[in-house]
């Protein structure tokens, strides 16, 4: 379709899931309980039209003042005044008697003001009961004539209509909704204790639009905002994301990990690092994305457990400045509580962050956070990751997640109740592992796609003022300490010390430094 | 207020004040003048004469009635020279004391005008 024939609504987010906008002349039927944001979306859609794409606009009102709509109209930016003092609005008060005496007059009055200034828009607030009848097919033919006024003048029409389960017919609509050419929903969602506002386009036709229940916003100064859902599909070139650099590696920035990975992780991968709380997957993280900017490469850090200046003192005490690097817009970190995340917000803003900073490397801190404020059993924390998973490999972005596994020593699953094993291309598994009376870190790499690797656990340290690294399997320990190549079963919850036979079948074979 | 009421003259009846007060807030209202009686809350006759009073002064403009219409356009008009003075009027009387002022102002008035000369002008009102 021409896109001279849309008419935009001008709602941000709103156009790009009605694939531009609404087929011009479309009488559309915007449906909610009180409170829903019915009123604000149809004054926006005028005032849009109005200051934006040169489409004057008539607001019909029955209960709310004229003055009232003017004054909350403003507490949006939008100066309905000035658009009614320059002739690109009218606002009436009517009543529903008068505008359906109205509609069915050739020379209606309204339809008078309507050409006086070239309207093109029309929004009518609370339509319902317009038709005197209860029946529903005296409602439809009554509301069929309303629409044929309004189409007279080629008005494309935004009408609002109260709606809940008890106007709502047997089969869950209301009688106007075949008549209208555009049914939009709009719904409050009570999410635990909050509560979430959320819109769908129930039809609308002659055009394509993204099907489903997306979540909108009310903002202050602003309007309306429309988030896609996370689930909906976005732009074909995500799903040709597979496509990626298959050679590329980045760096991991903990020593001694490139060389157990090849070189680091592939460009647009996917990478978990599981582990228990403390085990030093932040550390690890933190490393990762100092490197890139040690590396002229740009990296986002999105945490949900960590504020940002928790997260720049934590870093300083592995001697990493990331004050320096966020000030030289290398490293950009963004913290938002997970208590009320809205995934379909969250995820627009995530998208919004990689399209304009345009990151290489991401560090997420922590997917078991995104679990728990989600629920880790639903499809929304899936289809959420997915989403995640697919914007990284479309933006070339190799993402690293933290991931809380709950088990202190020794692991039984990767992943724990996270089914997501499948969408990662690696797992690194950092591990307690308790020998004689102290605990020391081990990392074992369980999964890396297109790579060879070994499954030996590896033991890491952390030091203070120098961060993560990975210890050579050779080493000079004192007696009374034996590094890990002494030992079978590291991941299991009770390692052994091999019996002095077994070292020869390892590759990593320890020197007793006694014996040397 | 009395500053306010002089440039208010056209405003003689509490039915003029609210008939305003009710325009401003509905700048442009297209009803039935029955309905307009319901919502100001006075006699379709007195309704009536403020709406003819109104038009005369200039500050309402009423769309000429379309055959079979029984509803009109009524545009409040307060762009022209008495508009200033109304509309600071009006703003005090969208609020129950600011109203309540007014009328005791314009009681003040009118019993002003029916003594002589020498007797006192608008009685003072406190507004809070």
């Amino acid at each position: 379709m021409p896109e001279s024939d849309l008419v935009q609504t001008g709602i941000k987010g709103f156009d790009e899931i009605l694939s531009g906008g609404i087929p011009r002349g479309n009488v559309i039927l915007v449906e909610g309980a009180i409170g829903c944001g019915k009123t604000t979306m149809g004054v926006e859609f005028i005032y849009r039209g109005a200051s934006q794409f040169g489409e004057p606009g008539i607001i019909v009102l029955f209960e709310v003042s004229p003055d009232k709509i003017v004054r909350d109209a403003r507490g949006f930016g939008w100066d309905l005044r000035e658009l009614e003092r320059t002739e690109r609005l009218r606002i009436v008060f009517t009543t529903r008697e008068v505008l359906r005496q109205e509609l069915q007059q050739a020379d209606s009055v309204l339809l008078e003001e309507a050409a006086k200034i070239g309207a093109r828009r029309i929004f009518v607030d609370g339509i319902a009961r317009l038709m005197p009848s209860n029946d529903a097919i005296e409602t439809r033919s009554g509301f069929h004539v309303f629409t044929e006024g309004l189409q007279r003048e080629n008005l494309t029409a935004f009408l609002a209509i109260e709606a809940s389960s008890y106007t709502m017919g047997q089969n869950g609509s209301l009688p106007e909704e075949s008549i209208a050419d555009t049914v939009i929903r709009l719904r409050m969602e009570e999410n635990q204790r909050a509560v979430t506002r959320s819109l769908e386009i129930v039809k609308s036709r002659g055009q394509s639009y993204q099907m489903g229940t997306h979540t909108f916003r009310i903002i202050e100064g602003q309007g309306l905002q429309v988030y896609r859902r996370v689930q909906a599909p976005r732009s074909s070139q995500r799903d040709r994301a597979a496509a990626y650099d298959p050679t590329t590696r980045i760096s991991t920035g903990i020593p001694g990990l490139d060389e157990l990975t090849n070189g680091g992780y592939f460009l647009g991968s996917t990478t978990v690092v599981a582990g228990i709380s403390g085990v030093g997957k932040s550390v690890m993280g933190l490393q990762y994305i100092a490197e890139g900017a040690r590396r002229g490469e740009r990296s986002l850090m999105l945490s949900l457990d960590e504020q940002e200046e928790q997260i720049i003192r934590n870093a300083a005490s592995i001697g990493i400045d990331l004050c320096r690097e966020i000030d030289r817009g290398m490293i950009r970190i963004e913290y938002e509580p997970p208590q009320e995340i809205e995934v379909d917000v969250h995820f627009h803003h995530i998208e919004r962050l990689v399209q304009e900073f345009k990151p290489r490397r991401v560090l997420i801190d922590s997917l078991s956070t995104y679990g728990s404020s989600l629920g880790a059993e639903g499809r929304i924390f899936r289809d959420f990751f997915h989403g995640l998973v697919a914007l990284m490999k479309e933006h070339q972005i190799a993402a690293v997640y933290n991931h809380e596994n709950p088990e202190m020593l020794g692991m039984t699953s990767m992943m724990g109740g996270f089914a997501l094993s499948s969408l990662v291309d690696n797992i690194f598994l950092m591990n307690w592992i308790e020998l004689n009376d102290t605990f020391r870190l081990g990392l074992t790499i369980a999964k890396m796609r297109a790579n060879a690797i070994s499954r030996t656990t590896h033991e890491v340290e952390i030091q203070n003022g120098r961060g993560m690294q990975v210890l050579p399997r050779e080493l000079r320990v004192p007696k009374e300490r034996h590094p890990f190549s002494a030992y079978a079963g590291l991941v299991s919850r009770a390692p052994e010390r091999r019996r002095l036979g077994d070292r020869t079948e390892t590759k990593d074979t320890w020197r007793d430094p006694s014996r040397s | 207020m009395r500053r306010l009421l002089a440039q208010a003259a056209v405003i003689q009846s509490a039915c003029d004040l609210d008939l305003l007060v009710f325009l401003y807030r509905h700048p442009r209202a297209l009803l039935t003048s029955e309905q307009l009686a319901v919502f100001v809350g006075y006699p379709l006759k007195d309704i009536a004469k403020a709406l003819n009073t109104l038009i005369e002064a200039g500050l309402l403009g009423r769309m000429a009635q379309h055959s079979g219409h029984a509803a009109r356009m009524f545009l409040l008009l307060l762009d022209g020279p008495q508009g200033g003075g109304v509309k600071t009027l009006l703003e005090l009387a969208s609020r129950r004391q600011g109203r309540q002022g007014i009328l005791e102002a314009m009681d003040g008035r009118t019993s002003g005008q029916n003594q002589s000369s020498a007797a006192p002008s608008l009685k003072l009102v406190k507004w809070a």
